[in-house]
């Protein structure tokens, strides 16, 4: 089945011409353009739809044949292959040079309104005297001139009598045969007219339409949708006075949202009606492009309320417009956002800090107060509170962490800062939610108390991770190779499991010096003299003792390759389990229990941190891997970490 | 090695899915009823194993053998798993193997 082309219609008004538009024809007739009733004159305006928008349409005398012969008829499907956009008297309708029929018949699809006969371009104008004589107000009403007139033109249907709209009566446009601008082109359900003496009003309700389908070229619109958030009274000083102003966000059942902006007047109607929570059918506002400093709302437009501007409150409860909505990103995606960038994220918090009290710029003082983030992805990230938050959300946040109840955290607006690694920061328009009512926030706690918990993670909020081992990063050996470790300016600290396979027997260990500069030990290698001591270069002493420090080329292996790492004192220590100096005696004695000891450590796993770090030895640059540290495989511990590894994949898929 | 009976890893809530068929799973003996062991399962669960006596108490027992009820295991082999096993991640796998794993058991 043909498909219309989203917006179509209202991209093809906007001046796009080479578009070629699917459009579904929701209105056709016939028009004899000359008033008399030769059929080589007549001429067929439709009304065409992309499912949401419609125009009024005219196709061009050739295109006639095909609406005679029935090929072209109402609720066709056809794409618009050549077509112009004409204005008329601030009314734009498309003008159809060439066609193709794709469907010629179909049920209508989609929310069209089909225009009523009263609202067609009527070629016979005694019908618009009709009503007594009077100015059409109903025609003539709302936004019929939302493109070029501006609003306040528009005369409000309460306020204004007979009187002040005699230059409506008179107006040309009423007389003209051809396009009148009393065509309303999009949403407008059968005009209502009741008779208040003179006055006439439409008071038929205004379709509501989705949010995300507002645009500047609507007809008369109206949406229902539930306030997420409400700002402040802003008051500023420009050069017309004073004023003030505040906005609020709406939310739809589709998930549409869009900022509504009210300034002097309008805020002391509507400030006191518009409450979060709770849903509004708001209609007839100005629509203008969004700010997007301040508006990070995923919609071009914005609406500015106005005089004829209505904000009604629905009583009942419509469950089918969600509360919030979110757009989460990962923690692990925070690594790459930019800078000063707007987003949602949620996650569970692990700890959280004290408040403190900050001197900003303007020597105003304000809290602050951070807190870890920890999610799904492996990654935790550092999230900063300022001012109010710190002592409504962050107080609460903090007592739950205390008594060991590790809530989840969703932050709506949330504005990355790269001052140490990546971190997250509460700006004015930011929500913080907790424990809210979601799925995602049910997955994550689900994942956090099924072990999520003890995963390690690794902190994006810092630039180097210490080696502790909550924080350690796993690596396969092939990683270490694949990923190019150790290529950066700082060495990068990993944790690999794997087992040794070989050592290198012949040296492992150097004969070195026992002097203590300070707290440590030089440790240089020395050298044996002619008279039997050994002399350290460094120190300029002789020792008749030297020490023996491990310094050991290991070959390790794990299911992805192997690589060549060295050991040095404290991790050949832990490795082998007696001292450099012991083992070295056992060799010399060529006692068999010196290769039983490097035997016993060979093939079984062990957890090794290490340090890799491209060096220079001469002309080449080489990867060297150092082991700090040698941990045996805890099977309790590595088996959460597994079944850790296991939930984030799958979770990420 | 004799693989004509699979046994599927269980735990209390998961041997209600395979009562008659063949399972294994750990257990922290607690009592010994008339020669019938009861242990908790890794999940928290009362389980009923019949011909396994003598285990020594709050030592974790392996036991293999057909689920005859979803509380009841008549067992064929028991193996002495010791003091310091963490039912927690075996807790894990059995959620893993019957559930998004399944198709890499049985």
């Amino acid at each position: 089945m043909a498909r219309l082309t989203p917006n179509g219609v209202a991209a093809a008004l906007a001046g796009d011409t080479n578009l070629k538009p699917v459009v579904q024809i929701v209105e056709l007739r016939g028009v004899n353009v000359n008033g008399v009733g030769a059929t080589r004159g007549e001429r067929f305006r439709a009304v065409v739809s992309d499912g949401a928008t419609t125009s009024p349409a005219l196709f061009a005398a050739q295109l006639g044949d095909h609406a005679r012969s029935g090929l072209l008829r109402r609720s066709s499907i056809v794409q618009l292959i050549e077509y112009v956009i004409n204005d008329v008297r601030a009314r734009r309708l498309i003008v159809i040079l060439n066609l193709e029929v794709l469907v010629p018949e179909c049920e209508i699809i989609g929310n069209p309104i089909i225009l009523p006969e009263t609202g067609f371009p009527n070629p016979n104008p005694t019908r618009v005297e009709q009503f007594n004589g009077a100015p059409q107000y109903g025609l003539m009403s709302g936004n019929s001139s939302n493109t070029t007139t501006r609003p306040t033109d528009n005369i409000s249907m309460f306020q204004h009598s007979i009187a002040g709209n005699s230059n409506f009566a008179t107006r040309p446009s009423d007389r003209t045969p051809a396009i009148q601008p009393t065509v309303q082109p999009s949403y407008r359900p059968e005009p209502n007219y009741k008779n208040h003496g003179t006055i006439m009003k439409n008071e038929a309700p205004a379709r509501i339409i989705p949010i995300s389908a507002l645009n500047p070229y609507q007809g008369r619109w109206a949406i229902k949708a539930r306030v997420t958030a409400k700002g402040d009274i802003r008051r500023y000083h420009n050069a017309k006075g004073d004023g003030k102003v505040f906005s609020f966000d709406l939310l739809d059942c589709d998930g549409g949202e869009i900022r509504v902006t009210c300034f002097n007047a309008l805020l002391d109607r509507f400030y006191e009606v518009v409450e979060v929570g709770k849903v509004y059918v708001v209609s007839r506002g100005n629509l203008r492009p969004a700010q997007k400093t301040y508006n990070h709302l995923n919609n071009e437009w914005e609406i500015l309320l106005e005089n004829g501007s209505t904000v009604d409150l629905c009583p009942d409860e419509d469950s089918s417009i969600p509360t919030q909505r979110f757009d989460f990103r990962p923690i692990s995606e925070i690594e790459d956002a930019q800078n000063n960038a707007i987003l949602d994220i949620i996650g569970v918090v692990t700890s959280v800090n004290p408040c403190t009290t900050i001197q900003r710029k303007n020597g105003m003082e304000t809290q602050k107060r951070t807190m870890n983030l920890k999610d799904m992805s492996g990654r935790s990230v550092e999230l900063t509170m300022w001012g109010d938050f710190c002592n409504r959300e962050g107080s609460q946040l903090q007592e739950m962490v205390e008594r060991g109840f590790f809530p989840v955290l969703a932050v709506k607006a949330g504005k990355v800062s790269d001052f140490s690694g990546k971190s997250v920061g509460t700006i004015s328009s930011s929500q913080l939610f907790i424990n809210p009512d979601s799925d995602e926030a049910r997955r994550l706690r689900q994942w956090f108390d099924g072990g999520g918990r003890d995963a390690s993670t690794q902190s994006i909020s810092r630039d180097f991770t210490p080696a502790a081992s909550r924080n350690e990063v796993r690596k396969t050996v092939a990683q270490i190779k694949d990923e190019g470790l150790g290529m950066g300016d700082k060495p990068d600290w990993v944790t690999v499991k794997a087992s040794v396979i070989f050592f290198k027997n012949e040296s492992f260990c150097y004969t070195s010096c026992p002097n203590m500069i300070g707290d440590r030990q030089c440790s240089k290698k020395v050298t044996k003299g002619i008279t039997g001591n050994w002399t350290c270069d460094r120190c300029n002493k002789e020792f008749e003792e030297c020490d023996y420090r491990y310094l050991l080329q290991l070959q390790i292996q794990d299911h992805s390759g192997t690589t060549w790492v060295t050991a040095f004192q404290e991790a050949g220590q832990e490795l082998l389990g007696c001292s450099a100096r012991e083992l070295n005696a056992l060799k010399e004695r060529e006692d068999p229990r010196f290769a039983d000891t490097m035997l016993a450590c060979l093939f079984q796993d062990y957890l090794l941190r290490l340090k890799i770090k491209e060096e220079s030895y001469g002309d080449e640059r080489r990867v060297k891997n150092t082991v700090v540290k040698v941990d045996k495989v805890d099977p309790s511990g590595e088996s959460k970490f597994l079944l850790d590894l296991i939930s984030r994949s799958s979770a990420l898929h | 090695m004799d693989t004509s009976g699979p046994a599927a890893f269980v735990n209390g809530e998961i041997l209600n899915m395979y009562v008659g068929r063949r399972v294994r799973t750990v257990v922290q003996a607690q009592r010994e009823e008339g020669g019938l062991l009861i242990g908790q399962s890794t999940d928290g669960h009362q389980l009923t194993i019949k011909g396994a006596s003598g285990a020594p108490m709050l030592r974790y027992v392996e036991i293999i053998g057909i689920a005859e009820s979803n509380q009841t295991i008549r067992a064929e082999v028991c193996t002495d798993f010791g003091e310091n096993f963490d039912p927690a991640p075996f807790n894990g796998l059995c959620k893993l193997a019957n559930g998004q794993m399944k198709d890499m058991f049985l």
